[in-house]
């Protein structure tokens, strides 16, 4: 686990981090997904997200993605509070500092691994082909570069997604339920793969159910109705 | 190694310019090989249209059928516009030598039933550098060739080249003496060179057999037996004005009018180019139509590619969804998209043109029409046009899907 020290400087601030945040959705009835929640993932660390189904773990990673604003509160990435910025912004701030493997993998199907894999940088001035054939390499996908996600397995999509999170090089990786579709064999090369990403120093998110993850993981934290489990602290220790 | 952490990150949006750190990642090659050259250029050089190609080609058979729709719009549309030029410019090759005539004839209103001299002068200078006047004497008759005799017009004319032409040879530039004779009537009364015929118990030898009139003019040759004008008296008939240009022949016409008509009508003017403009006008008129008519497919082919995109951004929300979390924006999503609409118009549109265009080559193949008026810049323009517009209904119609598409919000989307 990493230390916080106390001397922070700007680089050793919070990869990401939520403040206070609280998530409602307004229709027929008022629903809170997340209610004023703090959470504090540093670089390097490896955070288990738990809890059981509507508990709001997808809509707490939704909002550490940008994918989503809350209704109260501050997302901050990297120190800068990003919770006001606008879409085209938001977009930017994706490309550039986070990563994504979603559960069901979402691979392009008309795009080989290697393609899928550089998609992130193709519209934003040169794309990263040789990055992208060299995180692969890294991943044991060396010899799929050509092949498109039907021709592989759950375990090799799921690794190609892997990869295309780590494209741009972000600071945190958002995973949802990153062995939901595989086997316990390849699940655990799987969560093996994120170990490494974290000594890497990029902060990693893992939404789960899986009691796999929480084994791998540096820190877990459960999600209960919104709100973050009596006795979870949503700060690194 | 250097981590993420260790290097300084500027604020959100404003990402300096990358070097070539690679520090953070750590090549385990196998044996060193370099990377993978297969995915250099091609795909990445213009993502939006590999995209866009790549997710057409997800489902041929309605891409196909879709492009189908604007190649069916686009030939109909070129085919009718071709069709009609060509009929068009046809007619106007088959009239156009009426366009340039002038008829001038004594009006019924003056009692008289000849040109006078004055008259005659009035309409010289009328046609002054505009063309040539050519007075005539104008009767008809029975032309007789031994046994056999036939109903002829019978023309008195000095000039005759200036109104017809020789079958095998050249009529005479002033004609002397003897009888030039009509096709019909040579082949009628089975006349040659050197033949004699009657008119009007006068025996005349065939110096000359006229070629069968192409123009649609009131003096025809074909039914016609021309002789010099010695063998007539009194003024003349008719003044036949051959002017150099369909505009000339109308500004001769006006000034005859004015001429002579001022007080009292003198002449009846008849100015063949008046009828040749309301064909023009017609033909114009019923191109427009047909071409209308033909558009209604290429809007039916609009909204089939309208109801495709609907359906293939529908299908594809979470890979949209996807792209625009990974950071790829809404303004790239929607050149995706509207590549795509484009695309099937453009293909579907080339291939319209390109079977209108061997369809117009059949044409000329298959009936009499001359190549010339199938080659025509109105053509290339219904070609070069049909495929543009072909593209243009095609982007129209994917552009509200696309745009519907694009502007989703990234978590809805991947909620599918």
């Amino acid at each position: 686990m990493s230390e916080h020290s106390p001397n922070t400087t700007a680089h050793d601030k919070p990869a990401v981090e939520l403040q206070d945040v609280t998530k409602e959705y307004v229709g027929a009835e008022t629903v809170t997904a997340l209610a004023d929640v703090s959470l504090q993932v540093v670089a390097g660390e490896f955070l288990a997200v738990v809890g059981p189904s509507g508990s709001g773990k997808s809509t707490m990673l939704n909002l550490l993605g940008l994918l989503d604003v809350p209704t109260s509160g501050v997302v901050r990435l990297d120190g800068e509070d990003v919770t006001a910025l606008t879409e085209r912004e938001l977009t930017d701030a994706r490309r550039e500092y986070i990563g994504f493997v979603f559960q069901d993998f979402h691979l392009l199907p008309t795009l080989t691994a290697a393609e899928n894999v550089a998609l992130p940088t193709a519209f934003a001035g040169e794309a990263q082909t040789d990055r992208a054939v060299d995180l692969l390499r890294r991943v044991g996908l060396g010899d799929r570069l050509e092949h498109t996600p039907d021709a592989l397995s759950g375990g090799q999509k799921q690794r190609v997604a892997i990869a295309r999170g780590l494209i741009n090089e972000p600071a945190v990786l958002l995973a949802d339920e990153p062995t939901g579709n595989l086997d316990r064999e390849t699940g655990t090369q799987i969560l093996g793969e994120i170990q490494q990403i974290c000594e890497r120093g990029v902060a990693v998110v893992a939404v789960t159910h899986d009691e796999l993850v929480t084994e791998y993981a540096d820190r877990t934290i459960r999600l209960v109705d919104g709100q973050l489990g009596e006795g979870d602290d949503g700060f690194a220790t | 190694m250097d981590s993420p952490r260790d290097r300084p990150r500027p604020v959100p949006g404003s990402r300096a310019a990358r070097s070539d750190d690679r520090s953070t990642a750590e090549i385990r090659t196998d044996g060193g090989a370099e990377p993978d050259s297969a995915m250099s250029g091609s795909l990445w050089q213009f993502p939006a249209v590999a995209l866009a190609w790549q997710n057409l080609r997800r489902n041929r058979l309605r891409s196909l059928l879709a492009a189908l729709g604007i190649c069916i719009g686009v030939f109909v549309i070129v085919v009718l516009g071709v069709f009609g030029t060509v009929l068009q410019l046809s007619a106007s090759e088959e009239l156009g030598g009426i366009g340039n005539q002038v008829i001038v004839s004594p009006s019924a209103e003056t009692e008289t039933d000849a040109l006078t001299s004055r008259q005659l002068q009035d309409i010289e200078r009328s046609a002054a550098n505009r063309g040539t006047v050519v007075p005539l004497y104008s009767d008809n008759a029975f032309t007789v060739s031994g046994s056999e005799s036939t109903p002829t017009q019978v023309y008195g004319i000095d000039r005759p080249a200036e109104l017809f032409e020789g079958e095998d040879e050249p009529l005479p530039v002033q004609h002397r003496g003897g009888a030039l004779v009509g096709a019909s009537v040579a082949d009628t009364l089975d006349l040659q060179l050197g033949s004699a015929v009657e008119v009007d118990s006068e025996t005349y030898r065939v110096v000359g057999v006229m070629a069968p009139g192409e123009d649609i003019t009131p003096v025809q040759p074909d039914n016609a037996i021309v002789l010099a004008e010695r063998e007539f008296t009194g003024e003349y008939d008719q003044a036949v004005i051959v002017a150099d240009s369909p505009e000339d022949a109308t500004e001769t016409a006006a000034e005859i009018r004015d001429r002579l008509n001022v007080r009292v009508e003198e002449v009846d003017v008849f100015e063949l180019s008046e009828i040749l403009e309301t064909i023009a006008e017609f033909f114009t008129l019923l191109n427009r139509f047909l071409i209308a008519l033909g558009s209604v497919s290429l809007i039916v082919a609009g909204v089939s590619i309208f109801n495709l995109m609907l359906m293939s951004t529908a299908e594809r929300r979470g890979e949209i969804g996807v792209m625009r979390a990974v950071g790829i924006h809404r303004s790239d999503v929607l050149k995706v998209l509207l590549v795509e609409a484009a695309l099937l118009g453009a293909v579907g549109g080339l291939f319209g043109a390109l079977f209108s265009g061997i369809a117009a080559l059949l044409l000329w193949v298959a009936t009499p029409i001359t190549l010339d008026l199938v080659l025509v810049w109105q053509n290339a323009a219904y070609l070069v046009g049909g495929l543009f517009f072909g593209s243009v209904v095609a982007l129209v119609s994917g552009a509200y899907p696309a745009w519907q598409a694009a502007k989703e919000r990234p978590v809805e989307a991947l909620r599918g």
